[in-house]
């Protein structure tokens, strides 16, 4: 398992947020925590795909879709709380995170 | 060399979305080219007002006239491709505005799809598409074919990477679909089309399309086009009129083509959907961008 910081959790958060702002065209400041994924910023699994890969490429990790698929059907991603919080997982556990 | 490559959209999109999408200063436009599209076809040029097949009809042309509208916008604004690559239908689009084919035939095109629809009712015949996100194509291969025989299931396109379209009969996508959320994908869903484009099964519902593509006069494209088939470079009348025979019950590699065309030197890919659809399913590599509409009109 990967060690954590507040730094790199804060790190990721304000790339998730940057991100969603970006590609939903939304002011970042309107994005928190118990924003919905869908209702609020009408956003897609490609774009998640995407942050996937951006995430995977800023933090060097090697994990594959499926195992994040796997870890989703357990724990379905709905507000920004949500995807922040698997994104620390996928940074800690990597392909395990199935196993979270 | 080829740098700057135009992608055409097929039919995949709502109408509504791409429509919204169109900035009024192209409204006219579009309106004068549909219109005449509808005159020409026996349709009513307000979408909801066709009823039966012929609302599929003219929701089907939708894309074809935006496609249009957008590539004379690019030309005009000096944006002019080295090559062209047609994503399923967006093949006839790319061989209209390529002036391999009039848009006429384009337009005649797309109503031959109602015979089709019409056989596909008849031999209630229950076909549909799906979409898989999260595995590669080996991946979905590898799974499916373990599960599904060809004849009841085959990917139609490998899109990217992660993305791929699937298409058979309808039971098979279902279970598919039901299959790969099981085994990790990031989303997988039912099109509900009713038909299985690119697959094998549509040849024999796709009759009056095949024989209408066998007599249209093709001219050599003004500009050369890929095979999302074969990856070769299409540069003869004969050669665009057998990529437009084989869409619709072929197999087709949007991703192993676009890497061919990153192999020939293309580094700038300009999406000529309203919405984007495309640029959203593409991958290209690092030194690669892929322009929509949005980054051009704005």
């Amino acid at each position: 398992m990967r060690e954590i910081t507040n730094e790199i959790k804060a790190e990721i958060k304000d790339m998730i947020f940057d991100y969603y702002a970006e590609e939903c065209e939304v002011d970042k400041a309107s994005i928190n925590d118990n924003t919905n994924l869908q209702d609020d910023l009408e956003s897609d699994s490609l774009m998640l795909v995407e942050l996937i890969e951006m995430t995977a490429d800023k933090f060097d990790l090697d994990i594959k879709l499926q195992s994040i698929g796997k870890y989703m059907l357990k724990t379905p991603m709905n507000t920004m709380s949500d995807v922040i919080d698997m994104f620390c997982k996928v940074y800690q556990f990597g392909n395990d995170i199935v196993e979270q | 060399m080829f740098q700057k490559v135009f992608l055409f959209n097929g039919i995949g999109s709502s109408y509504e979305k791409l429509l919204a999408k169109l900035p009024p200063e192209l409204n006219d436009k579009y309106s004068y080219y549909y219109e005449i599209a509808c005159a020409r076809l026996g349709l009513n040029k307000d979408i909801e007002k066709n009823l039966g097949y012929d609302s599929k009809i003219a929701q089907w042309l939708v894309p074809f006239i935006c496609d249009r509208v957008i590539y004379e916008h690019f030309i005009c604004k000096g944006i002019i491709p080295d090559i062209g690559m047609g994503y399923s239908s967006g093949i006839v689009s790319a061989s209209a505005c390529f002036n391999a084919i009039p848009h006429e035939a384009a337009w005649d095109i797309v109503k031959s799809h109602r015979s089709m629809l019409i056989a596909l009712d008849e031999a209630h015949e229950e076909l549909d598409t799906g979409i898989i996100v999260g595995f590669s194509y080996d991946d979905l291969s590898e799974l499916l074919n373990k599960e599904f025989s060809p004849e009841d299931l085959v990917i139609g396109s490998g899109n990217s990477a992660f993305h791929a379209m699937i298409s058979g009969k309808a039971r098979a996508v279902e279970k598919a679909v039901e299959l790969c959320i099981k085994e990790g994908a990031l989303k997988a869903f039912r099109l509900n089309t009713g038909t299985a484009f690119h697959h094998s099964i549509m040849k024999k519902y796709s009759l009056e399309y095949i024989a209408y593509c066998d007599d249209l006069k093709y001219n050599a494209p003004e500009y050369p086009m890929m095979s999302v088939f074969d990856f070769s470079v299409l540069t003869t009348a004969e050669q665009v009129a057998r990529e437009n025979q084989l869409n619709v019950y072929t197999q087709m590699r949007w991703d192993l083509a676009l890497k061919e065309l990153e192999q020939l030197g293309a580094t700038e890919f300009f999406d000529i959907s309203t919405n984007g659809s495309l640029s959203k399913l593409s991958r290209v590599g690092r030194k690669c961008k892929i322009y929509t509409f949005d980054d051009i009109f704005s």
